[in-house]
């Protein structure tokens, strides 16, 4: 009788596989598009084996953290310019603590800096809840601020780290070598770690809430400014790994105020092309950290094919605008069928 | 379900129930900025009982409610619930306090299943699919994504959601509006059957006729205040309207008594006269199914409707705001399909929508806003227009707009408000206007004067289509009107004919017998 | 004086009444708390060096706020409408090449050329922000990445490797007069100021780029299209930003990819310091300037200071996020 009311029932087999495709879609296109162009990639180079793959793997760690923390801010309806200068703050201050240390002494400076870092961005969550500033505005300032600071902890680039913490995210105490599964298992693990808990916990889904709609989210119950910290704060976390994996890569720290501007930039790339709408509350960190490591590997790929390198800047920056306009058709297909 | 001995008693013993409330709120105010909202409501409800909260709008019902979610804090007052003080500071505190709301508005979130936002409220599953299944959701999918469900579905869900919450106090905000009978028919079947457990609802309707089916007892609030318990079925629907309007009952026979009556025009036209607007079968989704009107200069055809019949979408179509999917719009005999409100604003067709906040830049000065329709095309951008001073000058002289507080209109009255939405189009000249509900939430003398204006206007040549919610308006201001229901237009009537009885009787679908 | 002010307005009836007391006076008047800020700095500074007012001093000051306040014209104007230019230091990185490229085949020709590219790219912008609705921080951000890429590829190819500047654009980007008090720039940035304040408030085009960020249902119902409002402002950012490009090279005397980077933050701080608000429909060019004004007297104390580039940025971002919330703040009191 209701059944024009009461709305879709469960469906077929061959719906909810058309269904799978519209919601992880764009999630597996992107992890597939990854392994289509790095299939390529070994058509182009002369050898492809363990020591290219460990090299892409490690080398795209701090893009794919960063790309998680822009990610969940994203999600949560914000944004965060300020993600690559936590990163450089967090990459020189783990650089310059961990220098000459033994093994243990610098994996507890790398959890106090991936926790400080959470702290401190979690403490700019709260700043944008309470004063209402717009996030664009807040960030910029930690992107100041943060980078200065960088600049005062290490006022050039040099520190160091111990091999071990370099064993842990590049598969060799040196940082160069053909053991990719420590680089392999620092991607994967944290990233369906993150992905589980954002879409499984009550804590992940009120950040997913409060981005699609805060006042619905508010009126059912959820906390607002807490689901807002916690997602600056988890973001800023991975903002710390982004460093602290930058620090054990390059067995050193690096202020530069680009280093910070370029990891912005490339999170945001990464999270607009791995399906997270800005404005919040749609998309999955999988697919930011798939992205992210698209736009990573794209140099080396060009640089294979004889193409000048820096035309990646202009492939990334064309995929962006693509990638939006795309979205923003279809936001107006769905109102105009409404 | 509960006699009319119980009812007695409970009336009698209204002292006593301050101890054996279930809810107990004592003299709650409310100020916004220098408004007040609410003057010191009181609300008592009893355990197993379901009450009903009345008022007119503006009385501070939805503020009320606010205050016991946890909404929004009150300023002063106590609450009560089963005798001890509650104060929730957000909605979560009220869920755990024992007080479920289901809002106006539908709170799930958008972007997740119906199953994470579950999830997302903590509740317990087992219990909703319970009371799922008594409200005929059992079927659903509970892995759809929230904003593809209809709306009706959607406050079901809340409904369920909050009922799995399992309160001692169940508030439901409206949540009939937006339902079909038969649904209408299961929520009340979950509202005795919630009474029958001990528990109480606040129920907050505006058709009494609700009211007097399912309510044990009604709060009745005005201008902030408690005015009135009554006991719904003593006296009908009179004895509930009554304390509603107060003096404003008085008031609105004497303003009406001020406005001069419509003059009597001959009806029929010239034969084949050009209509100012005129849509013909109109079709937009689901919400239009082929409307057909003709809107003549000189006159104001009003349009009457229940609420989500399909008049907000007409008034979008018809503004340009949204293309139509089939039909013909026809402005001044020539076929548009308008891309943007632009295109049918350069004819002369131009909207003051319902929400006065579509209509206003809030933080732009009142010269800004009423100057603000000048500025719409290109060729005007490079300079200001010569006249604009005079045209605004005008505009404010004849709509009496209070200039006090003119910086930022955001700071102006309600009613000043509205006469801002209807000036800008004074200022920079129309042919057709299209008004929703512009009376909505205003004083009685602003809403006089909109009245008095509207029939200057006509009678300068404007062709107005007019929505009202209110049905008294419509002798006063229209000399036709137009009935819609289920998205189609149902039924004409000249304005003499359409007292409220009449109108409400067509909107509901019912064809005239006579 | 402040108080019968106000407390009349309360009085009466119909009206909301405005925020009482001083602080409401001054949230109402950001320009007088700027004008104090900016005065308090200079003292301050005088305090520190009192050799600042000298010539050489304000003449720095002007130096360095004038493209500054240039570029932030353009992020002014764009968030008046909601919007953000993060493309402007490389569309003047841009425009400094085609300039420099392009001056041998006459300076006036050159100069043109170059303000046009970049008016060009801001349209491009404003089609992506405008018609596609593609988010403005992301859409210029593209942009950016965009143009570094094509510029990394051209400067040694197309531009031929131009490093060097015409000695006109020198002495205008970076020379002064009246006995080298006033510095040319400055001079441009009057010019440029006189046209966006007038602009903002004396024309139909600047009602409407108030219109549309202050509410973009009002302005639609209108009959105003936003997204012709916003190529227009987009593509006027890109010819200011070219402006700023053009003095900046003249000023630094040569042209590389990095000649403007330095730019882009400050210009979004002057506009947020003075008082322009990311939310759109808020804010006005005159704050701007004394936003802009206020960042080049800091930078000069802070160097007399001797305060290290790092000491620099967190101290800005500082000021930048108290400022913010100071607006946030008075916006919420008087809403």
């Amino acid at each position: 009788m209701s059944s024009e009311t009461s709305a879709p029932v469960r469906r077929g087999r061959a719906a909810s596989v058309r269904r799978w495709v519209r919601r992880r879609g764009w999630t597996a296109g992107v992890w597939l598009l990854l392994l289509a162009l790095i299939g390529w990639y070994t058509t182009l180079i002369p050898e492809f084996g363990e020591f290219e793959i460990t090299s892409i793997a490690k080398n795209s760690l701090p893009s794919v953290y960063l790309a998680l923390a822009q990610g969940v801010v994203v999600i949560s309806g914000g944004v965060d310019l300020g993600a690559g200068g936590l990163m450089v703050l967090s990459n020189s201050t783990a650089a310059a603590l961990m220098e000459g240390q033994p093994p243990e002494v610098t994996v507890l400076i790398a959890l106090a800096v991936v926790a400080g870092a959470a702290l401190l961005n979690g403490f700019v969550g709260w700043v944008i809840a309470v004063s209402r500033i717009p996030d664009i505005v807040v960030t910029l300032a930690t992107l100041f601020i943060f980078t200065g600071v960088a600049l005062m902890v290490l006022p050039s680039p040099g520190g160091g780290t111990s091999g071990q913490l370099r064993y842990a995210f590049t598969g060799s105490t040196t940082g160069i070598g053909t053991n990719f599964g420590p680089s392999l298992i620092a991607i994967a693990v944290p990233t369906l770690l993150f992905a589980a808990w954002l879409t499984r916990t009550r804590t992940g889904l009120s950040i997913y809430a409060i981005g699609s709609d805060d006042h619905a989210a508010y009126l059912s119950g959820v906390r607002v400014v807490r689901a807002k910290v916690t997602a600056y704060a988890t973001g800023g976390g991975f903002a710390g790994l982004a460093g602290v994996a930058l620090t054990a890569i390059a067995n050193s720290g690096d202020p530069r105020f680009d280093n910070a501007v370029n990891g912005t930039l490339n999170s945001l790339a990464a999270v607009v092309l791995g399906g997270i709408l800005l404005g919040g509350g749609v998309g999955s960190v999988v697919g930011a950290a798939g992205a992210g490591i698209i736009f990573f590997t794209l140099s080396p790929i060009l640089t294979a094919m004889g193409i000048d390198p820096n035309t990646a800047q202009v492939v990334r920056g064309g995929v962006i605008v693509a990638v939006m306009v795309v979205a923003g058709l279809l936001q107006l297909r769905r109102w105009r069928t409404q | 379900m509960s006699s009319a001995a119980d009812r007695d008693e409970m009336t009698e013993a209204s002292d006593a129930v301050g101890r054996t409330a279930l809810l107990s709120a004592r003299e709650v105010t409310k100020r916004y900025g220098s408004v007040p909202a609410l003057a010191g409501a009181d609300l008592t409800i009893r355990p197993g009982q379901i009450h009903a909260l009345l008022g007119a709008n503006g009385a501070g019902k939805s503020t009320l409610v606010k205050i016991l979610a946890g909404v929004l804090p009150a300023d002063g007052g106590t609450v009560e619930l089963r005798g001890v003080p509650v104060r929730p500071k957000r909605p979560a505190d009220a869920f755990a306090a024992g007080v479920a709301t289901v809002f106006q508005d539908p709170t799930f979130a958008p972007d997740l299943t119906v199953d994470r936002n579950l999830r997302l409220a903590g509740i317990d599953r087992g219990r909703f699919a319970g009371w799922a299944d008594r409200l005929r959701l059992g079927g659903l999918d509970l892995d759809a994504y929230a904003r593809d469900l209809p709306l009706p579905a959607l406050r079901l869900l809340d409904l369920a959601r909050a009922l799995a919450h399992d309160p001692q106090l169940l508030v439901l905000d409206e949540i009939t509006a937006a339902l079909p009978g038969d649904q209408v028919d299961l929520v009340f079947s979950v509202m005795t059957h919630w009474r029958g457990r001990d528990r109480s609802v606040l129920f907050i309707t505006h058709r009494l006729r609700e009211v007097l089916r399912v309510c044990d007892e009604a709060t009745v609030l005005r201008d902030g205040r408690t005015v009135a318990t009554v006991v719904p079925g003593e006296g009908g629907e009179r004895r509930l309207v009554e304390p509603m309007l107060g003096e404003v009952v008085a008031q609105s026979a004497a303003g009406a008594a001020e406005v001069p009556a419509v003059p009597d025009r001959p009806s029929e036209r010239p034969e084949g006269a050009v209509a100012a607007l005129e849509a013909r079968s109109l079709t937009s989704r689901e919400h239009l199914r082929g409307v057909s009107l003709r809107v003549h200069a000189g006159e104001i055809v009003g349009v009457v409707a229940l609420e989500g019949q399909g008049q907000d979408r007409l008034f979008d179509v018809l503004s340009g705001n949204r293309p139509f999917d089939g039909g013909e719009l026809v402005v001044g005999g020539e076929p548009v399909r308008p891309r943007s409100p632009y295109d049918l604003v350069r004819k002369g067709v131009v909207l003051v929508p319902a929400d006065r906040l579509h209509a206003l830049l809030p933080r732009q000065s009142l010269h800004d806003n009423l100057a603000s329709a000048l500025y719409n095309r290109f060729s005007r951008w490079f300079s200001l227009a010569a006249d604009e001073q005079a045209l605004v000058g005008r505009t404010v002289a004849r709509l009496a707009i209070d200039t006090r507080a003119q910086r930022q209109v955001r700071r102006l009255s309600g009613g000043n408000q509205q006469k801002v939405a209807v000036g800008r189009w004074l200022t920079a000249g129309f042919r057709t206007l299209l008004c929703f509900d512009p009376t909505r939430g205003i004083d009685i003398h602003t809403k006089e004067q909109l009245y008095q204006l509207l029939r200057e206007l006509a009678g300068d040549g404007a062709a107005i289509l007019y929505y009202t919610s209110e049905l008294t308006e419509v002798p006063l201001v229209c000399d036709r009107v137009l009935v819609m229901y289920g998205g189609v237009v149902v039924q004409e009537l000249p304005a003499a004919a359409a007292d409220e009885a009449t109108l409400l009787s067509a909107a509901h679908g019912l064809q005239e017998v006579a | 004086m402040t108080e019968t002010e106000t407390s009349v307005r309360d009085d009466r009836a119909g009206a909301r009444p405005a925020e009482a007391g001083w602080a409401g006076y001054l949230s109402e008047r950001p320009l007088l708390v700027l004008g104090a800020v900016l005065a308090l700095l200079v003292v301050v500074t005088v305090a520190i060096e009192p050799g600042y007012l000298s010539v050489r001093g304000v003449r720095n000051t002007l130096l360095l706020a004038a493209p500054v306040g240039i570029l932030a014209a353009a992020q002014t104007v764009l968030m008046l409408t909601r919007g953000i230019d993060i493309s402007v230091a490389m569309v003047a990185t841009l425009a400094g090449y085609v300039v420099g490229s392009q001056a041998g085949t006459g300076l006036a020709y050159s100069i043109v050329v170059g303000l046009l590219v970049g008016a060009l790219i801001g349209a491009v912008n404003g089609v992506g922000v405008g018609v596609f609705r593609v988010h403005p921080l992301i859409m210029t951000l593209a942009m950016s990445a965009i143009l570094l890429g094509l510029l990394s590829q051209w400067a040694p190819t197309i531009f031929r490797g131009v490093t060097a500047v015409p000695p006109f654009l020198r002495t205008v980007g970076g020379g002064s007069f009246a006995g080298h008090l006033i510095p040319y720039n400055a001079l441009v940035w009057a010019a440029v100021a006189v046209v966006v304040i007038l602009g903002l408030r004396r024309s139909g085009l600047g009602r409407m780029i108030y219109a549309v960020g202050d509410n973009p249902t009002a302005a639609r119902l209108a009959g105003v299209r936003e997204w012709q409002v916003l190529l227009v402002v987009y593509a006027i950012s890109g010819l200011l930003a070219a402006v700023a490009g053009v003095l900046i090279a003249g000023q630094v005397g040569s042209v590389d990819l990095r000649l403007a980077e330095e730019f882009l933050l400050p210009s979004v701080a002057a506009a947020v310091i003075g008082g322009t608000s990311l939310f759109g429909g808020v804010g006005s060019y005159s704050g701007t300037i004394f936003g802009a004004l206020i960042l080049g007297v800091l930078n000069t104390m802070l160097t007399f200071l001797n305060a290290t580039q790092a000491m620099k940025q967190v101290v800005f971002g500082v000021i930048v996020l108290g400022l913010a919330w100071a607006y946030a703040a008075a916006q919420r009191r008087t809403g």
